[in-house]
């Protein structure tokens, strides 16, 4: 998929994951320009081991990585053909699982940094500027970025591994360094102040293309099984004849061929939706219906959410509250994005103003 | 004096009349079960319950009759491959063509006046059956031949297969098989039995009769230790060419002339290597290599086996008919390309000019005996049958372009032809045609053009009757590879007497005996035969409808994605509200 210099998925992956752990060192950053706002010396330090954890949960990650992919690859190239229909159908599947899973996961990004200031607080407690000049707070704020940049770094390889099978190894490097630069640049933005619109479009925009590969990838998944079977029953020497199952195909097209030479509009085409000039009842059908799951899980969540949201607001409001005409609108902002309830958080407003990292924090009520 | 006059007279009327004899087999088509290879017993087509079916022998002058009963399960035809049947075109033999196929249990005499000489053979032509062994050389001696020898052989060559030629067909014409891959036979033979011996006398000269009766093998022919000339192809005696070795198509025949070495200390192996440029892959169990045995003495052992390259041999320029005949300006050519693709019908046939050979429900010939007027008319014999209507006395040109991957030997029935030119590539036409020979050229009835390659070759339409041309690898045959040249129908209708009998055939068959190829009258070809034709190369219907409901399914799911997506804070406003209001109507009613 995409073309043979750049992998769109692993584009992806690389991208999120390092969106992910940016979004956590500059959560911590901001935390830290919060709690010590005057003494810059040692802010500096505590900075530098947040930066410290980061870069070595990112290098051990990078050495892992490398390591697993080419282990990986050659262990897969000696034991099967990589062209193999079935493997390829197969790790297909798991591409798709996995790429639709990371594109409904970077929906919630906004939810992340909120999550990550969650996190934080219980693992430091009420601070104070003396508290954190402790040895052993130094030191959670190396472990904490190093663990969870170590850990998203193998949530990385993970998906990587399942998806690399139907990529090309010299496709590789490129969409990992063109990720992990949009990943980081995403996160300074998020630093600096995004506006919030624009990211929210930005992901959804984001996701929707990551499922139109996913759903392109159904297709040529069940492609690769079907030619794969074609090509037993037909007793051809490989997959590569260009002869199809007559009996359930569904359009042929003498032109436009994604395997073709010089087609590079079709092979644009295959890239992003799995556009192949041969189509059968299988491709077409699975095509649709991963469409109608995913819409499926898509409103049911939704749903269950608002549901959740609903139960929660009566839930937290009293009874004078409510049979009261006004209804919190932050309240609900809170429920909406699936916000911890603000007495939980830390309060970074010492003054009750919204700090300007672009965010929204659920002011405290009481 | 007188008296020895009168006895010398009556001799020579006696040998007169001998030598123009009527020469009768009988030939009982029967199922026999036989295993000419040694390595596998099946069901094949025998003779009087005999196989291999014996040799036809007959002398030029003589009249052949075949009186056929047909005893096996499936209808059969006989043709004398390599006769010219002048007005005699009924009894040609391919089904369809000049005749209904003889019903199972019925008979069927086939009376040929002989009037050449030379080394032919004899085969089924209905389907596949002369690949489940109905064929036998046909051997047609001149009075006085041109040539001098001492004896003769004949070397029969033919592949062969352990399933039953209409398994073999069912696999080879399948949407499973669609790379056209012909059914590869399982082994070689000669005469169809298991080892043939050969008794050479030192001293002696013979002539070897070679004939390939396969279906598909190409056969490279040498014998260790001897070199030989070739003297006759298909009829045409040829000045002697000598050769050591020389390849063989399927249905081609060739004569040589060898000399028997003058010593007996040693046997020595005839060869007929199959060439596996033929076949689509080489099994490992395959013996391409047939061998038979020179016999000089009984307790000689076998000369070592010499392994030498194969010489180039081209039959156009290398051999030269005694009886010389130049080319004659043409007055009509026709250019056929050959070619294999997947039809519509997801089978891989092959075409003429794009269209594929499927028989009409009338034989051929019976349309044009039954047409009137009309018999001129290509119309009436179906596109599918591919009728090219030749005037009488056309002096007709056809260059083939073999536009495929394989080599194949073409073959015209009714006629020798003159092999004019070669040449590589494909021949467009925008250029004139390079002839390569055209004076005295080789006259045959079988071309074997290379893959990639065009030949042109030259007859006389001067033989009344319809001729069909085709491959002569059964398997292609089947597969469309044929065209019919209806020659002078005019002249047809007056020269040619159809026996009654073989209308009442077809009727016994449940085939309409005359009308033109759908048995209609006139022009109306509904219900004709109609063969596939290309593939689409866009979308169907079905095709387009599916792409919609795909391109929806998307767009619907992006939809849906950025629903979800958005805010969903106005949402959950409207719920609590309705909540809030539905609690309060509540309280208010408690």
């Amino acid at each position: 998929m995409g073309s043979d210099y750049f992998s769109v998925p692993i584009f992806f992956i690389i991208f999120r994951e390092t969106t992910e752990a940016a979004v956590i060192v500059s959560v911590l950053l901001t935390f830290l320009r919060q709690v010590i706002p005057e003494d810059h010396a040692m802010r500096r330090r505590l900075a530098r081991q947040v930066w410290g954890g980061t870069a070595l949960g990112l290098a051990i990650s990078l050495a892992i990585g490398a390591a697993f992919i080419v282990v990986w690859n050659k262990y897969a190239n000696n034991l099967w053909a990589t062209s193999e229909g079935i493997w390829v159908g197969c790790f297909s599947f798991v591409a798709v699982i996995m790429i639709t899973v990371m594109g409904l996961a970077m929906l919630r990004t906004a939810q992340i940094q909120e999550k990550w200031k969650v996190k934080l607080s219980k693992a430091m407690g009420q601070e104070t500027e003396r508290g954190l000049g402790s040895s052993s707070r130094q030191y959670a704020l190396f472990a904490l970025p190093l663990v969870t940049v170590l850990r998203e770094g193998l949530e990385a390889i993970v998906f990587i591994g399942g998806v690399t099978f139907t990529e090309s190894a010299k496709a590789i490097p490129a969409a990992v360094i063109v990720g992990f630069l949009c990943g980081l640049l995403i996160g300074y933005i998020l630093y600096r102040g995004g506006n919030r619109m624009n990211l929210h479009r930005f992901f959804t925009a984001s996701t929707c293309l990551l499922l139109l590969l996913a759903a392109g990838l159904v297709a040529k998944g069940v492609a690769a099984f079907e030619t794969y079977a074609w090509t037993k029953a037909t007793h051809a020497q490989s997959d590569d004849s260009g002869s199809y199952d007559p009996r359930i195909n569904v359009w042929a097209l003498a032109c436009c061929d994604p395997n073709a030479n010089n087609q590079g509009f079709a092979q644009l085409m295959n890239a992003l939706f799995g556009w192949s000039n041969v189509a059968s009842i299988g491709t077409v059908v699975c095509y649709i219906v991963y469409w109608f799951i995913v819409m499926g899980a898509l409103i049911y969540m939704k749903l269950k959410r608002r549901r959740i949201a609903v139960k929660e607001y009566f839930d937290k409001t009293t009874e004078e509250d409510m049979y009261s005409e006004d209804i919190k609108g932050d309240d609900l902002k809170e429920e909406a994005n699936d916000t911890p309830s603000s007495t939980s958080v830390i309060d970074l407003s010492r003054d009750g103003v919204v700090v300007g990292d672009g965010i929204q924090v659920a002011k405290a009520n009481h | 004096m007188l008296f020895t006059t009168k006895v010398l007279a009556a001799f020579a009327l006696t040998s007169a009349v001998a030598q123009a004899a009527i020469v009768t087999y009988n030939w009982n088509i029967t199922y026999v079960m036989a295993n000419p290879d040694g390595l596998f017993e099946r069901r094949v087509i025998g003779v009087n319950g005999v196989f291999p079916p014996p040799p036809i022998e007959v002398t030029v002058n003589d009249t052949l009759v075949i009186n056929v009963i047909n005893q096996i399960d499936q209808p059969t035809s006989l043709h004398c491959h390599g006769l010219f049947q002048t007005g005699n075109n009924q009894m040609d033999g391919p089904s369809m063509v000049t005749q209904c196929p003889i019903p199972p249990g019925a008979n069927f005499t086939y009376t040929i006046p002989i009037e050449q000489h030379g080394t032919y053979w004899i085969h089924g032509h209905h389907q596949g059956q002369y690949v489940d062994g109905l064929r036998a050389p046909l051997i047609i001696h001149n009075i006085n031949e041109t040539y001098q020898y001492d004896a003769e052989y004949t070397i029969a060559f033919a592949d062969w297969y352990h399933d039953q030629h209409s398994v073999l067909l069912d696999q080879y014409l399948s949407i499973f098989n669609p790379s056209g891959a012909e059914p590869i036979p399982k082994s070689g033979l000669i005469n169809q039995i298991p080892s043939a011996t050969f008794n050479f006398v030192p001293g002696k000269t013979y002539r070897l009769r070679i004939i390939n009766m396969s279906a598909l093998a190409m056969f490279w022919f040498h014998i260790d230790g001897h070199e030989f000339e070739i003297i006759e192809v298909e009829g045409t005696d040829v000045e002697k060419y000598s050769t050591t070795a020389f390849h063989i198509s399927a249905a081609q025949r060739y004569s040589v002339l060898v000399t028997a070495r003058n010593d007996t200390s040693y046997n020595y192996v005839i060869h007929g290597d199959m060439d596996p440029m033929m076949f689509d892959s080489v099994p490992d169990d395959l013996v391409l290599n047939v061998t038979g045995t020179i016999v000089y003495n009984e307790a000689s052992p076998l000369a070592p086996i010499e392994t030498s390259d194969w010489p180039d041999f081209d039959d156009g320029s290398a051999l030269v008919p005694v009886v010389a005949q130049d080319v004659t300006p043409q007055t009509v050519s026709y250019t056929l390309d050959a070619a294999f693709s997947i039809l519509n019908d997801y089978i891989n046939k092959a075409t003429f000019n794009d269209i594929t050979y499927v028989m009409p429900k009338v034989p051929t010939l019976h349309t044009v005996m039954s047409m009137g007027n009309l018999s001129s008319n290509p119309e009436v014999y179906g596109k599918f049958t591919h009728p090219y209507i030749l005037n009488y006395n056309d002096e007709v040109e056809i260059i083939i372009n073999n536009a495929d991957a394989g080599n194949h030997p073409f073959h015209l029935h009714g006629h020798v032809f003159q092999v004019v030119g070669r040449g590589d590539g494909y021949y467009d036409g925008s250029t004139p045609y390079t002839y390569y020979n055209t004076t005295n050229p080789l006259r045959r009835d079988m071309i074997y053009v290379p893959s990639l390659t065009n030949a042109a070759i030259r007859f006389k339409a001067n033989n009344p009757g319809v001729w069909f041309f085709h491959c002569h690898i059964e398997w292609h045959l089947q597969a469309g590879l044929a065209v019919t040249f209806i020659e002078a129908p005019d002249v047809m209708q007056k020269v040619l007497t159809i026996d009654p009998s073989h209308y009442e055939q077809c009727e016994a068959l449940g085939i309409p005996a005359k009308g033109n190829a759908a048995g209609n009258e006139g022009l109306d070809m509904t219900g004709a035969n109609v063969g596939p034709t290309d593939l689409p190369t866009g979308f169907t219907a079905k095709g387009i409808v599916a792409l919609v409901f795909t391109i929806i399914a998307a767009i619907l799911g992006l939809i849906v994605v950025v629903w979800y997506a958005g805010d969903d804070t106005k949402a959950i406003e409207e719920q609590v509200k309705k909540i809030k209001a539905k609690r309060a109507l509540e309280g208010d009613a408690q």
